[in-house]
């Protein structure tokens, strides 16, 4: 994967070295984000499990995360999917943004609004984004929602849900699921375990009552999510397409033994 | 008096820029509307966020394409005889990216960040090498249209130093010229290739499209400047035309036609062998479903091979009629071409599911807001060329000579 990013990128730059200019902006495309990242490397490397076994539909987390990411009740940053049932059980699908390790919106966003975080969080910087929805085209996801009219007034889903973390998004922007990176920002700073403790832990995964969802750092051979992806078959979605994505799905098997299946208690 | 203006409302000119500017004001009205309510107004969402502001965008582009070509024969293939043909070209060329700025400014979100692009590269991105490509296009395109306005009768009158000026920077012609071919081989290229680059979207994600893009281009900009040349010369005095000199450009655009067809044969074909998920449904939807009237008639039929067969048989071509619907039908073959490649992509939905093979459509038409803004749009490039031939001259091609003599008198000044 780093191999062929590499070739990729080194082709580009060639090709565009007859213009001096192109090299200056790649240069300067680094700098202006690299600035806003907490550091030029990060030892973690943030990922979610959802386990499709224990996930009952409820939509608990898409309320949660319009709570905490003061999203309108007309987008939704993680949908849930029913997909067909399994004998007598439903099986869901939540899909948030899978927080790609190749991100096709980072590539082709025309003024570098998305990009990447070095602990892995694709970011969208709402301040220069253009509206032009290039990325929703991008993603395979259906991740990104475009801010069609401005969303005024009350926030349906505070307080019951949580309190707004992050400021509301103007009219005219695509949005997207960020991981809660506020949350984790400031567990870190406090010295908190994302994906531990509840305040450095993304909004979703807190509000999920069947502990349906897991966060952690697969850079931690210890984090739930590193065992449990070790203990558990798992798949990621559109694997095919080379996006690496950070979101893990643990699929409904007939014979759910005890003791197999993670949980969620920490 | 009153009589003078009654024979003045008699006439057809007056009529057809009271029904443009009717359009213009009707499209600053759906503009007001959008920029006060938001994209909201339009049939646009999430799962078809671009339409036919884009399609207009990519067409208008695309039929623009006339003024790189025609700099690039008369200037550094020094076939002298076409720089009253290139100098038409240049200013339909000026009227197609403008108005493919005015639809983009319509189409983005935050129109008032439409200088972000040259702001905060992304040098990976295509769109991004597209607004890049387009801004110093247009500058390209404004210097090569100024001469022309200092060439008019109205401007030498009353400002003559400053009419001498414009004149001068013709001068710098053959420099626009390989700037120009420069600049338009990357970005009409590169609209395709901001589909061709989508890995989500299986119908758009092949390196066909980049090529399909300009090579579309390179016969429908040429023919669209050779249709207006007509069209004024059939209906004003005011255009001069040799009609020797425009045969040629359909010539060779029947000549583009015939490798644009080739191309497009295998770039077909090639999709149509064994199923992949949303590839197979796109194509289909092109060759037998919604799309299929469209791209067998529009694109095919009409598009390519009839105006094919017009304009490479002289006996055929020699008919005016023939030879001006030849050109009309490529013109509209183009549009087709971009309405169907953006719409493909976006009707068969994209697939995430992790056991889900199953095709999912959805649905687009503009709303009477986005068909009246783009309207508007049209009209604006339809007037501008109307008072570009009655007071600009730009098709008139007696006026070879005037052109040239100002150049070696710049060069003596310099020295």
């Amino acid at each position: 994967m780093t191999a062929t990013t590499l070739k990729r990128r080194d082709f580009l730059k060639i090709g565009a070295a007859g213009l001096a200019t192109t090299a200056v902006a790649a240069g300067m495309t680094r700098k202006q984000h690299g600035a806003a990242d907490t550091a030029e490397t990060s030892p973690h490397r943030w990922a979610m499990v959802i386990d499709q076994s224990k996930c009952t539909g409820c939509e608990y987390c898409t309320m949660a995360c319009r709570a905490n990411n003061d999203v309108s009740p007309d987008i939704s940053w993680t949908r849930v999917i029913q997909l067909e049932s399994e004998g007598t059980k439903d099986v869901f699908l939540p899909i948030p943004c899978m927080q790609c390790g190749d991100a096709p919106c980072v590539h082709i966003c025309p003024v570098s609004a998305n990009y990447q975080r070095p602990d892995g969080i694709v970011m969208m910087d709402y301040d220069r984004c253009i509206g032009c929805r290039y990325c929703e085209m991008a993603c395979p996801y259906g991740a990104r929602s475009f801010n069609w009219e401005t969303f005024e007034g009350e926030n349906p889903a505070v307080p019951t849900w949580g309190q707004p973390e992050v400021e509301r998004r103007p009219r005219g922007v695509v949005e997207k699921c960020s991981f809660c990176y506020q949350r984790i920002d400031r567990g870190l700073a406090q010295g908190l375990t994302p994906g531990v403790d509840p305040a450095a832990t993304p909004a979703c995964v807190m509000a999920c009552p069947t502990g349906a969802r897991m966060f952690g750092d697969l850079n931690d051979p210890n984090s739930i999510v590193s065992q449990a992806l070790a203990e558990n078959p798992s798949y990621r979605l559109r694997e095919d397409l080379g996006t690496d994505p950070r979101v893990y799905y643990l699929p409904v098997r007939d014979t759910n033994k005890e003791g197999v299946t993670c949980s969620n208690n920490a | 008096m009153f009589k003078q203006r009654l024979t003045t409302l008699a006439k057809p000119f007056t009529w057809w820029v009271i029904f443009l500017v009717v359009l213009i004001i009707s499209g600053l009205g759906a503009a007001a509307l959008i920029f006060i309510r938001g994209l909201v107004v339009t049939n646009l969402t999430d799962l078809v966020p671009w339409g036919l502001w884009i399609s207009i965008d990519l067409s208008s582009i695309a039929l623009g394409a006339g003024a790189f070509l025609l700099s690039a024969a008369v200037y550094l293939l020094k076939i002298k005889r076409l720089q009253p043909v290139a100098r038409t070209a240049v200013f339909i060329g000026l009227i197609g990216y403008s108005m493919a700025v005015m639809t983009l400014l319509l189409d983005i979100g935050r129109p008032d960040r439409f200088w972000h692009a040259v702001a905060f590269w992304n040098v990976h991105s295509p769109l991004w090498e597209v607004t890049m490509c387009v801004t110093f296009y247009l500058t390209v395109l404004v210097l090569e249209v100024l001469p022309m306005f200092g060439g008019s009768d109205w401007m030498q009158e009353r400002w003559p130093n400053l009419a001498e000026k414009l004149q001068s920077i013709h001068h710098f012609a053959p420099i626009f010229a390989v700037i120009g071919l420069g600049l338009s081989l990357l970005h009409q290229s590169s609209l395709g290739a901001t589909y061709g680059v989508l890995k989500a979207r299986p119908i758009w994600y092949r390196p066909g499209l980049p090529v399909l893009f300009i090579v579309s281009a390179m016969a429908a900009g040429p023919a669209m400047t050779v249709l207006a040349s007509h069209i004024a010369g059939r209906l004003t005095p005011r255009a001069i035309i040799k009609p020797e000199l425009l045969d040629q450009v359909s010539k060779f655009v029947g000549w583009v036609l015939v490798a644009y067809l080739y191309l497009r044969f295998w770039d077909v074909l090639a999709m149509s062998y064994t199923y992949e998920p949303a590839r197979t449904e796109g194509l289909n939807m092109l060759t037998q479903g919604p799309l299929a009237l469209n791209f067998w008639m529009g694109e095919i039929f009409l598009g390519i091979l009839l105006p094919m067969i017009i304009l490479l048989s002289d006996r055929l071509r020699s008919q005016q009629r023939l030879h001006l619907l030849a050109l009309f039908l490529i013109v509209g073959g183009l549009v087709a071409y971009r309405w169907d490649t953006n719409m493909v992509g976006q009707l068969v939905v994209f697939n995430y599911l992790p056991q889900g093979l199953t095709p999912q459509y959805t649905r687009y038409i503009p709303s009477l807001v986005e068909i009246a803004a783009g309207a508007g749009v049209i009209a604006y490039g339809l007037l501008a060329f109307t008072l570009g031939v009655r007071y600009l001259k730009v098709v008139n091609h007696e006026d070879v000579a005037e052109e040239d003599v100002p150049v070696p008198q710049v060069v003596m000044a310099g020295d």
